[in-house]
């Protein structure tokens, strides 16, 4: 899932405090199962600016809506009627949301409410980690499923930098050696041998680095 | 800076108040049956009763300020004796972050405050919102109620 974060309520309150009647716009899916936009986000967000702009004096009407996904063009048309009525809209959807919504209401002004931060997991309750960039060539499979280009800052193809101490990244101490786990779990599955095999240099023409990518299914289009 | 509008925005220092403090009290019904037997000082108690104390989420904390509350008391069951196993550590989440957007904002987190209190205990419930009107004396009504 895209993994997120809301931005600070000091920094949304600066950006809505201009506009008298604003939308907070949320998102059902990625940014919803990440505590960042969904349903519960926007009626806390809605009520902490309320209650804020009241001890100044001020009322701000502030209209809440989740749909279901920000990304598909489908769900936010059910945003058209709230959208219609304000000057601002407040997404708490990706990066991507935030931009689709952009595009289909040009007449408001889009204020992302969420850091779009990285495609990653729920390792544990209440902790989400980074796992993929996204490279759009996945070679996941020569690692043991341990990316290094998500999961190793340095994004090394051919074992440890000398930083790696005690499993951790130096980095990061916080943070596993991508490579220690892909050496682990070699080891442990009898596959050591396979870490010699030569990885050729990566083409970074499919990642980000070639531009915005597309994915085009004719069998999908109408 | 945070620390200092609080200060400054609800702490009337001491100051009588213009009108009865609002307490709103949420509470899981194992904890405490209702709040009636809360009722009959002088201040108004507003009861928010719930099956498990988890059901408060954030918003509804924040919306009792919205709604007029002064300060907010949330009562549960001991550690380890909630019926949903850990209702109680989940509500103890939540408040903790709501205090903090409390801070942010300017209410002061110091108003919203969670106990545990042993079932049917209405004498210690009685207490804690005698406590609360008290410290209320200290910090004043709020201002965004
Ligand atoms: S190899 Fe590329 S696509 Fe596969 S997990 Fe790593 S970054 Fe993601
Ligand atoms: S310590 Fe490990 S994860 Fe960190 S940069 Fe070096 S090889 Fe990569």
């Amino acid at each position: 899932m895209i993994v997120g974060e809301q931005k600070p309520l000091e920094e949304i309150k600066a950006k809505v405090s201009g506009y008298s009647r604003i939308l907070i716009l949320g998102c059902g899916t990625c940014v919803k199962t990440c505590f960042a936009g969904g349903e519960d986000e926007v009626a806390t967000l809605a009520s902490a600016l309320r209650l804020s702009f009241k001890l100044e004096g001020r009322t701000i009407q502030i209209e809440e809506q989740t749909v279901e996904r920000q990304c598909e063009d489908e769900f936010i048309k059910e945003a058209a009627t709230n959208i219609a009525e304000v000057k601002a809209v407040v997404s708490l959807a990706c990066g991507a949301g935030v931009q689709m919504v952009a595009s289909r209401f040009p007449q408001v002004t889009l204020l992302p409410g969420v850091n779009t931060t990285f495609i990653g997991i729920l390792e544990k309750a209440g902790l989400f980690t980074e796992k993929c960039l996204g490279c759009g060539n996945c070679i996941v499979d020569l690692f043991g499923g341990i990316c290094p280009i998500g999961r190793c800052a340095k994004r090394l193809f051919h074992g440890p930098c000398g930083g790696s101490s005690k499993g951790k990244c130096e980095v990061n101490p916080d943070t596993d050696c991508a490579w220690q786990l892909i050496v682990d779990h070699a080891a442990a599955t009898g596959q050591l041998d396979k870490l010699a095999e030569y990885v050729p240099p990566k083409d970074w023409r499919t990642s980000q680095a070639g531009g915005p990518r597309k994915v085009h299914r004719e069998d999908h289009e109408i | 800076m945070v620390m200092e509008k609080v200060h400054r925005m609800s702490n009337k220092g001491g100051a009588a108040h213009t009108r009865k403090p609002r307490i709103t009290v949420f509470h899981c019904f194992t904890a405490l049956e209702d709040t009636a037997s809360l009722e009959g000082g002088d201040y108004e108690i507003q009861g928010i009763k719930m099956p498990c104390s988890s059901i408060s989420r954030e918003v509804f904390l924040l919306r009792a300020f919205e709604a007029g509350a002064d300060a907010v008391v949330v009562l549960v069951c001991p550690v380890n004796s909630c019926r949903y196993v850990q209702g109680n550590i989940r509500t103890e989440k939540r408040v903790t972050r709501v205090k903090k957007i409390l801070d942010e904002i300017g209410i002061g987190g110091h108003r919203l405050n969670m106990f545990n209190i042993v079932q049917g205990d209405e004498a210690a419930a009685r207490r804690i919102i005698e406590q609360t009107v008290a410290e209320l004396g200290e910090w004043g009504l709020s201002a965004a109620a």
